[in-house]
């Protein structure tokens, strides 16, 4: 009785499953680390990377709802943290950090453009432009890593943008936290966020009532790009160093944030919470795993079976909502 | 009362969809304060000449002049800027909008704050649950409920008041009285009289050449992707313009010009 008076609520917020099982994994990874996962320091490291992840799955989620996919993400991180790492060594950081998010925003445009303009699969697109900018990230580091100075990571702006903390968490979390609600009041309250959800929901639809599909797709592509620069940036103001392989394999755990999350992939219903919350559950396994000292090369597989074994609750939870 | 200049000129309208010949050399004109009823089986291309009008597709080649000025460029967006409005038959809303945001999808009324342009929900609501319960959405459905709720009248229904509500020049209604009831019907095919009593060019596209036949004032038959007949409703009996469409417009040369 009291359960299925919940049912309305999870059928019209896709995103309670994840803040559900987030909630259940807390509870195990607490109970289970002996406190080495639940302490100030781990959490706060938790936060760090649920902030630059979550920051790449906030533009995965607007790209996913037009009925987009980006899969690119996780390289134009990579160029975006070069980018700023490379710039900030010779200028002030906030100049290094806007040359990362032009470049990010540039990265974005580009797919956005061979999407539009050549109506080829999204999917398509951005997995060759995953190869692309990883390879031009590698080529351009040939094998070294990229890294400020120490004499440099100084000053409020290099501070600000992730190298250091701030009440206890790294400043990249309160950039989050203000990118959120930017996007939310945008996609809420915002004829750019009516419009966007339209496309995703019906491409044809959308384009009979006078709804610019293609510029709200490019701008869509063009926001996950600046924020998947901007989260390399804040990611390599944590690190101070990065290598060409910064980033990768980060497009995937974005993409699985969104899903989890209870943004549908074939587009019009996306939560940003929700994204953000399955950043922040991707982010929480990794770190139990870390803490109890599971072996590295063990490390993605179970994340995988982990993940698999979220997505599968979430969908059992939707499918026990829907029914009468 | 109709005009002579015609409101909508459509000349030689060629489309091609790949091999697939749409709409073959079509000239037609429509006049403002016109009831014209576009009848032709499944395929005639009935739907995809108003889909040119309405800015969906391009056409191949011919031209359509709207008011005297040549169309340029085809984008439903500027069909809507120019004043004309479709009851599309299988788009049009966005089941996973509210009905709010859908009435409004594409001319949402904003409210700027510090010069940021922002949703006007309150206007959003009120008028298009104002123009909802007009057409006789249930009183359990709100503004704010998800068009994917709501049934195949209700839908149409939502789509008719949107057209009314923001009729301008022309409103185009294709299949309109799909999935309504007979009441629902009646009252569709009575607004349609009424715009055009309000000067308005209504193009109404239908199979039912009986139904269309006591509304327009003129009937445009097309057959194959051409126009194959064009004739007022006074010349012509609907029991004769049946019979030009089981003809495939054989019978039309000695009929038209009328």
């Amino acid at each position: 009785m009291g359960l299925s008076a919940a049912k309305p609520l999870i059928r019209r917020h896709a995103e309670i499953g994840i803040f559900l099982i987030g909630a259940v994994l807390i509870v195990i990874f607490a109970s289970t680390s002996e406190g080495r996962w639940a302490n100030l320091y781990n959490i706060g490291t938790i936060m760090q990377m649920t902030a630059t992840l979550g920051l790449m799955s906030l533009g995965v989620a607007l790209v996913i709802g037009t009925g987009e996919i980006d899969i690119s993400v996780g390289s134009t991180f990579g160029m975006g943290a070069l980018t700023y790492l490379w710039l900030a060594a010779h200028v002030d950081p906030s100049i290094a950090a806007l040359a990362a998010i032009v470049v990010g925003a540039a990265i974005g445009f580009f797919n956005g453009l061979l999407v539009t303009w050549t109506r080829t699969p999204s999917l398509i697109i951005t997995l060759g432009t995953l190869m692309i900018f990883r390879g031009i990230a590698i080529a351009l580091t040939e094998g070294f890593s990229f890294s400020i100075p120490y004499a440099a990571r100084k000053g409020w702006s290099y501070f600000l943008l992730g190298g250091d903390v701030f009440l206890g968490f790294n400043t990249a979390l309160y950039w989050l936290i203000a990118v959120l609600v930017v996007l939310m009041v945008m996609l809420k309250a915002m004829p750019f966020g009516n419009r966007l959800l339209a496309v995703g929901g019906s491409v044809e639809s959308a384009h009979s009532r006078g709804v610019r599909v293609e510029r709200i797709k490019l701008s869509a592509f063009v926001l996950c790009g600046l924020l998947a620069g901007f989260a390399g940036t804040l990611e390599a103001g944590k690190l101070g160093f990065a290598d060409g392989s910064m980033g990768r394999l980060m497009e995937l755990q974005a993409i699985a944030s969104c899903v989890l999350g209870g943004c549908l992939l074939a587009g019009g219903r996306i939560s940003l919470p929700g994204a953000l919350m399955g950043a922040f559950v991707l982010s929480s396994i990794q770190s139990y795993l870390v803490v109890t000292g599971v072996q590295p090369q063990w490390f993605v597989l179970i994340l995988g079976v982990i993940v698999v074994l979220a997505a599968y609750g979430d969908k059992s939870l939707r499918q026990w909502a829907l029914r009468k | 009362m109709t005009n002579n200049n015609p409101l909508i000129q459509v000349k030689n309208l060629d489309l091609h969809f790949g091999a697939f010949h749409a709409l073959k050399n079509v000239s037609v004109d429509f006049h403002a304060g016109e009831l014209i009823g576009l009848v032709g089986d499944n395929g005639a291309g009935k739907t995809t000449l108003i889909r040119v009008l309405c800015g969906i597709y391009t056409p191949s080649s011919g031209e359509v002049f709207f008011d005297g000025r040549k169309v340029e460029k085809f984008h439903p967006k500027l069909a809507i800027d120019q004043g004309i409005e479709t009851i599309q038959q299988s788009v049009g809303l966005c089941d996973n909008l509210s009905i709010a945001r859908n009435f409004y999808l594409g001319r949402e009324p904003l409210k700027r704050i510090l010069g940021i342009p922002f949703l006007d929900f309150g206007t959003m609501r009120e008028k298009s649950s104002r123009v909802i319960r007009q057409f006789g959405l249930r009183e359990n459905v709100s503004a704010d409920d998800e068009v994917e709720r709501l049934s195949g009248g209700e839908r149409q229904s939502v789509k008719i008041g949107r057209a009314v509500e923001f009729k301008n020049r022309v409103v185009i209604m294709d299949e309109p009285t799909n999935h309504l009831s007979v009441r629902e019907r009646e009252h569709v095919n009575e607004l349609a009289v009424q715009l055009k009593e309000q000067g308005l060019l209504v193009i109404y596209i239908t199979h039912d050449i009986f139904q269309v036949h006591k509304l327009a004032d003129r009937i445009v038959i097309m057959e194959n992707g051409e126009k194959v007949a064009d004739a007022s409703t006074d010349s012509m009996t609907a029991e004769e313009l049946e019979e030009v469409i089981r003809q495939g417009g054989r019978v039309v040369e000695k009929r038209e010009a009328v």
